[in-house]
């Protein structure tokens, strides 16, 4: 009697154990191997790395204050898990989640948050915000262990976002206990963190390497026990590092893409990673002024030319998207999306017919010599071939197009100076960012670098809106009113022509469907850093064949 | 002999000052480094202070006097990218490359030089003719395009060796293989040359009137005198190696000197690049004087001369 009470009693807790805790749920083993072009500085010191290296690497072992809406994109909770504005605008008090850890057991407090952003903004930080942060931050106070309070010289609205690694990698968060014991030059080479990976071993030049934490992480934790982070330039050897098994995943250009497919690899599109825009320089100086491209409907005739869906097809073998407005898409905080999806889907248009006609009337009927310089930021060599398929198909409608490339570095040279480039049109890119207003104040504002609209001595009219609605939405409490003034300014540019969004693109991967199970990215970020823990093992999610 | 080697040390260091002085000032023409380190959407403001915090805000002659102080003292700059003395990432580095070095020298020698003497002793026939269809394959071949064929045929599609990467042996054989493809047609060319002068010597018909066999004049006699001239090549050919590593170590994930020449150009490191160059140069300036100095030893009518 007592045995058969003792192996119902098993067969229970063997039941009851089946049905709560998955499978494989509690092993944590094999490694994660990732291929990727470039480690950028390959350092661990979240203030010596630009956005991209903090986003592929450095994001593996390090939270950042604010994180990831994973179902929409855009910014969501990270260390602090809400944040709130005070009434006067002039600070941000952040509620860090409670139980937080260093991978050394110390606790993640706010004097960690207040150490982080403050080494963030100091003399030796080579963050592209220190100085912004620098002029724009006040003093960051702790309120209690969990609480931190960041005051702000005027209303900083997009300060939460700013800090979140959906935008810039200055949210990442720092021991400061450990910095502070074992000094900068010891923590560079022995860096900790409180992310879902533990830091093992940098090798300069070929591979960062991380272990799992074993404890439950709010990020998630991870089911591979180890994590490899491989640098391979060349993009065919990353495929086929992919093909042997010798890598899992492998990020990839468009034009590899058709290849991977072929040879059985899965490849995985992450949505609203950038945009591919086309833009026209300095079409309010007065030595444009007779210029074709002075004129808003010559601009708008030029979209029209553009046959969009072709370049996706051909270039982009498909896997990009008709764009939103320039640099909104559909995880953009505080915008009409949907509205403005109907909008951009018929603004942006393929009608060379009327684009011809348009250019008859302001009185090109046989074109106009145009120059173009075609250029790709790093990691975007896919820009290349559609700047020439967009000159293509401005030749078509009778443009004489002077197409020149050039390299990134030796552009960006020119779009300061701008001389060079006054009355041309360009390629350019934007990165897949929830936060509107930065990307327009780099673009357009009298005082950027692009100021494409008027500069400090020319703002005309168009100029002039934009600046006004980006100086109230700057100071906008109201998200209603916030919504209504990010689409105020997003109508005043885009009906300028000034800035034109030719396609929505993607992050790009290969993967080996033996060495990892299925996953999705997150939306509008191109980098694997924080997807690494949520990547399952083959056997615990297989692909759909 | 010493005074040879002093007016050599001499040339060496008027080459180094051009060679920095040319990789200073056009290393700034083609960009900033910030440009590539800043976001599209960076603020002037932060550009600016950035610059600053990087020393690169004062006029470039300023700079260039900054980069001539330190450089007498050994100190090359400190790398902008990653944060760390551009001499001591030369360095860790620097032994990644030379391990492939000796085998992709010596690769090339096994085959190139038989290849030359065959073709040499069979001239004008298809023996001939098929070595120089090598030699010209060896020079023609681009190594990033003959790296990527060897990965996919041995790789991927017969799963023999690994893609890439530092590793064991077997991380070794393609990458070698790329170097000394280059250098294979090298050695056969300068060999057959080589061969079928020293075959129309004197020497060599009295070796052959005095009964010695053809295998014995041709590979022991002919190929000895005839090795000489190919001993004077390996400076050019060991420096051949070094710059190429660029490709080969780009294709094949091989974190040596090739690949961090290749990443100091990327993001316009320039105290990197400025590091990378001159030491580069003298590696090269090193191996050479060795080498004719090697060769004056070896051939006294040089030190005749």
């Amino acid at each position: 009697m007592f045995r058969k009470i003792a192996r119902v009693a098993t067969l229970s807790v063997a039941l009851v154990v089946a049905v709560t805790v998955p499978p494989h749920a509690q092993e944590q083993k094999g490694a994660l191997v990732f291929a990727v072009e470039s480690l950028g500085a390959q350092t661990l010191d979240p203030i010596l790395e630009g956005r991209p290296g903090n986003a592929v690497y450095q994001a593996v072992m390090y939270d950042s204050l604010v994180g990831f809406d994973l179902e929409k994109g855009g910014v969501g909770p990270g260390v602090a898990e809400r944040w709130e504005l005070a009434p006067d605008g002039l600070a941000w008090t952040f509620y860090l989640r409670p139980g937080q850890t260093f991978h050394n057991g110390d606790k993640l407090t706010a004097h960690d948050v207040k150490f982080s952003l403050e080494r963030q903004m100091g003399p030796n930080s080579l963050a592209s915000a220190a100085a912004s942060m620098r002029r724009t931050i006040k003093s960051i106070e702790v309120i209690e262990d969990l609480t931190v309070r960041v005051q702000t010289t005027s209303p900083q609205i997009g300060l939460p976002a700013g800090l979140s690694r959906a935008v810039a990698p200055e949210g990442a968060i720092m021991p400061k206990a450990y910095i502070e014991r074992v000094g900068e030059e010891e923590f560079r080479k022995k860096p900790i963190g409180s992310g879902p990976w533990k830091f093992v071993r940098n090798v300069p030049g070929d591979r960062i390497e991380f272990t799992a934490v074993t404890t439950p992480h709010w990020r998630g934790r991870p089911q591979f026990k180890d994590l490899t982070i491989l640098l391979v330039p060349e993009e065919s050897t990353r495929v086929a590092m992919v093909r042997t098994g010798e890598a899992a995943i492998a990020s990839i250009g468009p034009e590899t893409m058709l290849g991977a497919t072929r040879a059985g690899l899965e490849v995985l599109s992450v949505p609203g990673t950038m945009q591919a825009v086309f833009q026209f320089w300095g079409t309010y100086k007065p030595e444009v002024k007779d210029s074709p491209i002075a004129k808003v409907r010559v601009r708008q005739a030029l979209s029209l030319a553009i046959d969009r869906q072709q370049v996706i097809e051909h270039v982009m073998n498909g896997k990009a998207r008709r764009p939103h407005p320039f640099a909104t898409f559909a995880y953009t905080d505080y915008f009409s999306a949907d509205r403005w999806k109907k909008w951009a889907d018929e603004a942006y248009r393929y009608d060379p017919v009327l684009a011809k006609k348009i250019l008859a009337e302001e009185g090109y009927p046989n074109g106009f010599e145009l120059k173009f310089a075609n250029t790709a930021l790093p990691g975007t060599q896919f820009m290349v071939n559609i700047g020439t398929a967009v000159a293509d198909m401005w030749t078509k409608i009778g443009i004489k197009v002077t197409l020149k490339h050039y390299e990134w570095g030796s552009f960006a040279p020119l779009e300061r100076n701008q001389g060079p480039l006054i009355g041309w049109a360009s390629m350019y890119r934007t990165a897949g960012r929830p936060d509107a207003p930065w990307r327009y104040d780099g673009a357009f504002s009298p005082e950027s670098i692009q100021r494409l609209l008027g500069d400090t001595d020319n703002c005309q009219e168009a100029c002039q809106e934009y600046v006004k609605t980006a100086r109230a939405l700057g100071s906008e409490l109201d998200k209603t009113k916030r919504t209504a003034l990010t689409d105020r300014m997003v109508e005043v540019t885009a009906n300028t022509w000034t800035v034109v969004p030719i396609l929505e693109g993607m992050g790009y991967y290969a993967i080996n469907t033996k060495q990892v199970g299925q996953f999705d990215a997150i939306a509008g970020r191109h980098e694997l850093g924080d997807v690494f823990e949520r990547i399952p093992r083959p056997e615990q999610k297989p692909w759909k064949k | 002999m010493k005074r040879y080697i002093a007016r050599r040390l001499m040339q060496g260091v008027v080459l180094l000052c051009m060679v920095g002085t040319i990789v200073f000032f056009l290393g700034r023409l083609t960009g900033n480094p910030v440009d590539l380190m800043m976001p599209e959407d960076a603020t002037a403001e932060d550009r600016a202070a950035l610059i600053q915090t990087l020393g690169l805000d004062g006029p470039i002659l300023d700079q260039f006097a900054i980069f001539v102080g330190r450089a007498i003292q050994g100190d090359l700059g400190t790398s902008i990218r990653m944060r760390q003395p551009a001499v001591e990432a030369f360095f860790d580095r620097l032994p990644n490359t030379l391990v492939l070095l000796p085998w992709a020298i010596l690769l090339a020698m096994l085959l190139g030089i038989p290849l030359g003497v065959v073709a040499a002793v069979n001239r004008g026939s298809f023996l001939d003719r098929a070595a120089g269809t090598v030699a010209v394959l060896g020079i023609a071949m681009p190594s990033f395009w003959l790296g990527i064929l060897l990965i996919f045929v041995f790789s991927v599609e017969l799963g023999w060796l690994p893609s890439g990467r530092m590793g064991g042996p077997a991380h070794y054989v393609l990458p070698v293989i790329t170097l000394a493809a280059f250098l294979v047609a090298g050695f056969m060319r300068i060999t057959r040359s080589a061969m079928l002068e020293v075959m129309e010597s004197e020497f060599v018909k009295l070796a052959r009137i005095k009964g010695l066999s053809e295998g014995v004049v041709i590979w022991k006699h002919c190929l000895r005198n005839a090795l000489i001239p190919v001993l004077t090549l390996w400076g050019v050919f060991i420096g051949n190696l070094i710059t190429g590593a660029i490709v080969t170590e780009t294709v094949f994930a091989w974190p040596g000197i090739g690949r961090l020449t290749y990443e100091a150009v990327i993001y316009r490191d320039f105290p990197l690049l400025q590091a990378v160059i001159i030491l580069k140069s003298i590696l090269i300036l090193s191996i050479n004087l060795g080498v004719d100095i090697l060769y004056a030893y070896v051939d006294p009518r040089i030190r005749l001369a």
